[in-house]
């Protein structure tokens, strides 16, 4: 796969505020990438480097092999040939929703009108629509004009800023949905600026974990959320559950009993992570924990179900079994913190019942933390 | 929702009583000008620092207190007809005719004493006597000495019409001296040569406001001379001289229009509350009292009282070879109608 | 909401540098689309509107009065054509100099990084201070020859071009950066976006301001007077003192209302019913500043000239007249009256005007409807005239119909209500729009009395506009002057009215005490102005 984009070392800084430290990430062409992270881990800042807004202070921007940005130097926005769709798509409210997809089109050009019609019809938007203003339009589908715009240029490499957040929830995965749909067919690099996970993972052949100036993990989106490479890209990407355990040829034994796990070589103290599907909880009577049965088995008592329509989260109180370990090494009574368990409502033990819990699957092991 | 009247009559009052205090020290017409008991109301369209003269020293001599109203002789003599015999005024002063003779076509003076009219002249009051003369002022060329020679000089006031004139004169339209000269025009030459003479004008002349103003630009070469009142020049040559130096009068005598001597009036009101002391206010000015406040002062305009001479820089009346004009015959709204008509106003 | 009113002599200003149009609060189901119901407050506004319309209808009466004849007489004669050609050329090459002007500053002081950004931007504001006839008097002391057309539109365009800067450069600060981003990413060079993306979504402003100038050029007296330009203003006050109010002065009035509203007219239909806000939701950020690099000493001549022209010649001439003068000039014995009159003529007006104006802003915000518009837009028309229209109306009337009132102070005072009273509506109803209804009811439920809950929350609330709304309406009053002498019982002597007097006998270094007074009666309020247009964008 050629590479599209290509950031090296790039930093960027405020006076005293480093907003990037040495960013390195490689974008293959015709994939789609998404930049996730929380507020103020830079990711903005990132894109408008790239888009030629802001010129990073050291490091190397470079397109399909020419060279967009260099130290302090850099070729101007307007010269990069590069779409942008900000969030809300700042359409052009003065010009009709004709004039705004056909802004970048020169005047003149033949066949204008045809390209703008092709251009919403990529869009899926009714060609009845472009004498309106944009304030006549839904958010959703200014958000659609907004992308044919950026399109009609056929830019090297289209840049996405939040381009969702604006939109009512049900819109948001549909049009999500397609506008993946459509940069895929069309072939074009893409890359997406994003604080909302699920956006990130379900759009993205490849997903850059920002935090704190740092690009902290890139990779496909299942290796990153089943292998992260620390604690806060876990929970960044999903609800997880992370355990205190002792490491043993592909064994540990924690608080949820004895769990496979990914790593055959380690052992010793670690961490390891699990995340909510990979725990099933069955009900069982209620002595079955006291019996003496299987040593690596781990039961709990539902202390509390929430319901959420097809499943519901269960609060279970684990209970002293054997090969019970710590739940989290800080907590004074181990025991007493509840695990977070997810059931679908169909099987949904009543509160007070005892139940066993199992994991299927292997937890993940974070890599040692240098010291 | 019920729109809170309690709290908005709380403000009111409040703004109310705030505002009381500043508005007690407007001038409302019956409040300035309240009169003392033994004093006068004056509306005075002449010099302000003329009739103050002549009211401190009418004061000093007969302890008559005077209070003063200051405007223009068109507005105040307006203002007096549209108030009617309501008017809280006793004496109205002006600076030209058309005005006073406004007031009294309105019906509003009182007949004059006799012994105020034997004060002045005849040719200086008109003949019914409900007003007289008590000062005068003669229309002059005014001119650049650099820009002009004797010579050069209009021999008539009716020569700066012609296209050789063309925006080498000035004057102020607007003002009530000028249509007070226009006045005499229209009365010794008759409409038509008035109108053709106004067209010409407004083809020739650069309007200023105001004569002092006109005095000013002729000094400084903006033109090359203008039609104003000659006490301009004596006023200014008195103080330091900065807007008359450069300028010479020239008096165009042997009737002409442009010779016109302006007469400034006064009249009692009927209305008036204080007859007998408005008379003697008016007396007074036409009298030795105030025609020698002209002789002396720094007023410059000339006096017309029976006997009474003039400041010694002028030039003597008798001199001046003046149009006779008969002043209460001087229509001012003719004038403004043919000053519109020809596009001056 | 926060709206700021542009003080000096107009009210459509206000809505230039407010921000951009919200819904007005939402409205208790039984008062929307119920109709106008009569109540106090209802015949409260109507009354005021009614009053605001007496200019207007005197003028359409006078005409009907005079007769076709002599009307048309007066109206189609070549000195009204002199008049219109004059008018038309001053507002012709004045406005687009002064949005030249006021658009390079605004981008100056909030787009670049041109050093001293802030005292550029409130010195661009600072000539408001400066009454319009205090600059001509300056410029005729510092070049006596400059006259006719070219010495009105420098010293108009001197005088008016910040109120072009105000709503362009709050305008400026509210642009989406978003917009410029993209349009650059679109392929468009530095200069493009400008003319292409910036300059549209000024064009609201750019119509209000220039509307707002093309009305003071219109109304404005002592200015051309001085400079010595013909306008219709100047010709109807010359009418004035020659034949009172002859039907000559009318007719001229007539045709300058009629200007008035073709400006009106032009500046609704060059706005148009486009939208100008930011389409879309979400915070907009902070605008990119430009850096200047190796233009930036140069940049910073343009604002240095401004100042040098449009502050540095007054101050100069005042301090020249005032060294001049001597101590003799501060004839304090008459300046004192003068100073008190105008105080109490700037109070009076200032309260009085704003309680008038409380009927029709309380309904503007709490029961909107088109018949409440329409009597609105009636105070807003009015607004709009000449300060010598009104007085001319005023003073016949008052003359044939309501002679108690004739030559006093209540005369005067109700022209101010007229000229002024869009100005005070615009600051009460932003005010009042900052305390919708529900935290009346809030109050209410919480165990206050509907009048403690109104004292408590609204009027709090709403004071601090009102205040402003007050103070620019004294303001105006202050530096008023055509009506005041039209108007003012003939022992008044303002500020204004005292200046006016002294230079019309060209006794300038008499008159440079009064314009000093003037000017520093007008800095608070100009200070005032300038604060809230920085607030109203959120700085």
């Amino acid at each position: 796969m050629t590479t599209a984009l290509e950031l090296q070392a790039v930093c960027k800084q405020y006076g005293a505020l480093k907003v990037l430290s040495s960013i390195d990430l490689k974008v293959a062409a015709g994939s789609r990438t998404a930049i996730v992270g929380p507020s103020g881990s830079g990711k903005t800042t990132l894109l408008r480097i790239i888009a030629g807004f802001e010129v990073p202070d050291a490091g190397r921007v470079s397109l399909g092999g020419q060279l967009l940005a260099d130290g302090g130097a850099a070729i101007p926005a307007h010269k990069r040939g590069i779409g942008f769709v900000p969030q809300d798509g700042a359409l052009f409210p003065h010009l009709t929703v004709a004039d705004n997809v056909g802004f970048a089109l020169p005047r003149g050009m033949p066949g204008r009108d045809q390209r703008i019609a092709e251009l919403m019809d990529m869009v899926s938007l009714d060609t009845a629509m472009l004498k309106r203003r944009p304030h006549e339009i839904s958010g959703g589908q200014q958000q659609r004009v907004a992308l044919a715009r950026a399109l009609a240029q056929s830019p090297r490499l289209m840049l996405l800023d939040e381009p969702f957040s604006a939109l009512d929830t049900g819109l948001r995965a549909s049009t999500r949905k397609a506008v993946a749909q459509l940069l895929s067919s069309a072939g074009i690099t893409s890359i997406l600026v994003t604080h909302d996970q699920a956006e990130a993972l379900s759009f993205a052949d490849q997903v850059a974990v920002m935090r704190a100036g740092q690009l902290v993990q890139a990779g496909h989106p299942s290796e990153l959320y089943l292998r992260p490479r620390d604690v806060e890209t876990a929970s960044f990407l999903g609800e997880s559950i992370v355990l205190p355990a002792q490491l043993a040829g592909g064994w540990a034994d924690c608080a949820l009993g004895r769990v496979a796990v990914n790593d055959a070589k380690r052992s010793g103290a670690a961490q390891i992570m699990l995340r909510p599907e990979q725990l099933l909880v069955t009900e069982v009577p209620a002595d079955a924990g006291r019996a003496a049965g299987e040593p690596a088995a781990c039961f709990g008592a539902v202390t509390d179900t929430d319901f959420g329509g097809s499943v519901c989260v269960l609060s279970v109180r684990l209970l002293r079994g054997n090969g019970a370990h710590a739940l989290s090494a800080q907590a004074p009574d181990p025991l007493a913190e509840p695990l977070l368990v997810r059931s679908p409502a169909l099987q949904v033990p009543p509160v007070g019942a005892t139940v066993r819990i199992t994991v299927s699957g292997q937890a993940h092991v974070f890599a040692r933390v240098a010291p | 929702m019920n729109f809170p009247f309690k709290s908005l009559v709380s403000v009111m009052a409040l703004g109310a009583s705030l505002t009381v205090m500043p508005l007690a020290s407007m001038a409302q017409p019956a409040q300035t000008v309240t009169p003392s008991a033994d004093g006068i109301v004056v509306y005075n369209a002449q010099h302000v620092s003329l009739t103050k003269a002549w009211a401190d020293a009418f004061t000093k001599q007969t302890g008559i207190k005077v209070t003063m109203r200051n405007g223009g002789d068109t507005e105040l003599g307006n203002q007096i007809v549209q108030e009617g015999a309501s008017s809280p005024a006793d004496v109205f002063l002006t600076e030209n005719s058309p005005a006073i003779a406004l007031v009294d076509s309105a019906g509003l003076f009182a007949p004059l004493s006799p012994e105020t009219l034997q004060e002045v002249p005849e040719n200086f009051r008109p003949g019914h006597g409900r007003w007289v003369g008590i000062a005068a002022r003669s229309t002059v060329f005014v001119y650049n000495k650099s820009k002009l020679f004797p010579a050069q000089l209009p021999k008539s006031m009716l020569d700066l019409a012609e296209p050789a004139w063309k925006g080498r004169w000035a004057a102020s339209p607007s003002g009530a001296d000028f249509q007070a000269i226009v006045s005499a025009l229209y009365e010794l030459k008759g409409e038509a040569a008035t109108l053709s003479w106004l067209q010409g004008m407004k083809k020739n002349a650069v309007p200023y406001k105001g004569n002092g103003t006109v005095l000013k630009a002729v000094n400084a070469g903006q033109v090359d001379g203008g039609i104003i009142y000659h006490y301009y020049r004596f006023g200014d040559q008195a103080r330091t001289g900065e807007n008359s130096n450069n300028t010479e009068l020239h008096y165009f005598r042997n009737q002409d229009p442009g010779a016109f001597v302006s007469l400034s009036g006064a009249g009692v009101l009927a209305s008036s509350k204080h007859a007998p002391e408005a008379q003697a206010f008016v007396k007074w000015i036409a009298g030795k009292g105030g025609q020698e406040i002209l002789r002396t002062g720094d007023a410059y305009e000339y006096a017309v009282g029976v006997g009474a001479k003039s400041h010694s820089k002028l030039v003597p009346l008798a001199e001046l070879q003046a149009p006779r004009v008969e002043p209460s015959k001087l229509n001012s709204k003719k004038v403004t109608d043919l000053m519109t008509q020809a596009g001056l106003l | 909401m926060s709206a700021v009113s542009i003080p000096a002599r107009s009210e459509i200003a206000a809505s230039l540098v407010a921000a951009p149009a919200q819904k007005p609060a939402p409205v208790a189901p039984r008062q929307r689309g119920a109709g106008w119901r009569l109540s106090w407050v209802g015949i409260a506004a109507m009354l005021v509107s009614l009053l605001a319309l007496l200019p207007l209808g005197f003028v359409l009466w006078v005409g009907v009065d005079t007769g076709w004849e002599t009307a048309s007489a007066l109206i189609f004669r070549p000195r009204v054509g002199e008049l219109l050609v004059n008018t038309a050329l001053l507002i012709i090459l004045t406005v687009p100099l002064c949005t030249a002007l006021a658009l390079a500053l605004a981008w100056l002081t909030e787009r670049s990084d041109l050093p001293g950004a802030r005292t550029w931007a409130w010195l661009a504001v600072a000539p408001l201070a400066v009454p319009a006839f205090v600059h001509s008097y300056a410029w005729m002391t510092v070049a006596p020859g400059l006259h006719g057309l070219p010495g009105a539109v420098l010293v108009s365009v001197i005088a008016y071009f910040p109120f072009l800067y105000l709503p362009l450069s709050a305008a400026m600060r509210r642009l989406d950066p978003g917009m410029e981003d993209t349009a650059a990413s679109l392929g468009l060079g530095p200069w493009a976006v400008f003319f292409r993306v910036v300059l549209p979504q000024l064009r609201l402003a750019i119509c209000g301001g220039s509307l707002l100038i093309g009305l003071h050029l219109l109304a404005e007296y002592g200015l051309f007077v001085m400079i010595r330009f013909d306008t219709f203003t100047t010709a109807i006050v010359d009418q004035f003192q020659s034949t009172y109010n002859g039907p000559a002065a009318n007719m001229l009035s007539g045709v300058l209302v009629v200007c008035c509203f073709a400006l009106l007219g032009l500046e609704s239909a060059a706005r148009g019913n486009e939208r100008y806000a930011r389409v879309g939701s979400g915070a907009a950020r902070m605008p990119f500043k430009r850096p200047l690099g190796a233009w930036s000493a140069p940049c910073q001549l343009l604002p240095l000239a401004t100042t040098a022209l449009a502050l540095g010649v007054p101050l100069f001439t005042l301090v020249r007249w005032l060294v001049a003068g001597g101590a003799g000039v501060w004839r304090l014995e008459e300046m004192g009256p003068a100073l008190v009159q105008t105080l109490g003529l700037g109070l009076a007006g200032a309260l009085l005007t704003t309680l008038a104006a409380v009927p029709m802003a309380w309904l503007s915000i709490r029961s909107p409807g088109r018949l409440q518009r329409l009597l609105e837009a009636c105070n807003y028309l009015v607004g709009s005239l000449p300060g010598v229209v009104v007085a001319l109306a005023l003073v016949t009337v008052t003359v044939r119909v309501a002679m108690p009132i004739y030559q006093t102070a209540v005369t005067v005072l109700l022209a101010y209500l007229l000229m002024f009273l869009p100005r005070a509506l615009i600051s009460l109803r932003a005010g009042i729009a900052q305390a919708p209804v529900e935290l009346e009811r809030a109050a209410r439920s919480l165990g206050r009395t509907p009048a403690q809950a109104l004292w408590s929350i609204t009027m709090r609330l709403a004071a601090p506009s009102a205040a402003a709304g007050a103070a620019l309406v004294g303001l105006g009053i202050t530096n008023e002057l055509t009506a005041t002498l039209m108007l003012a019982p003939n022992g008044t002597r303002t500020l204004a009215t005292s200046f006016w007097a002294y230079s019309s006998e060209i006794d300038y270094a008499a008159a440079a005490p009064y314009a000093l007074v003037m000017v520093l009666l007008s800095l608070p309020m100009t200070w005032l102005l300038y604060t809230q247009s920085k607030r109203s964008a959120g700085r």
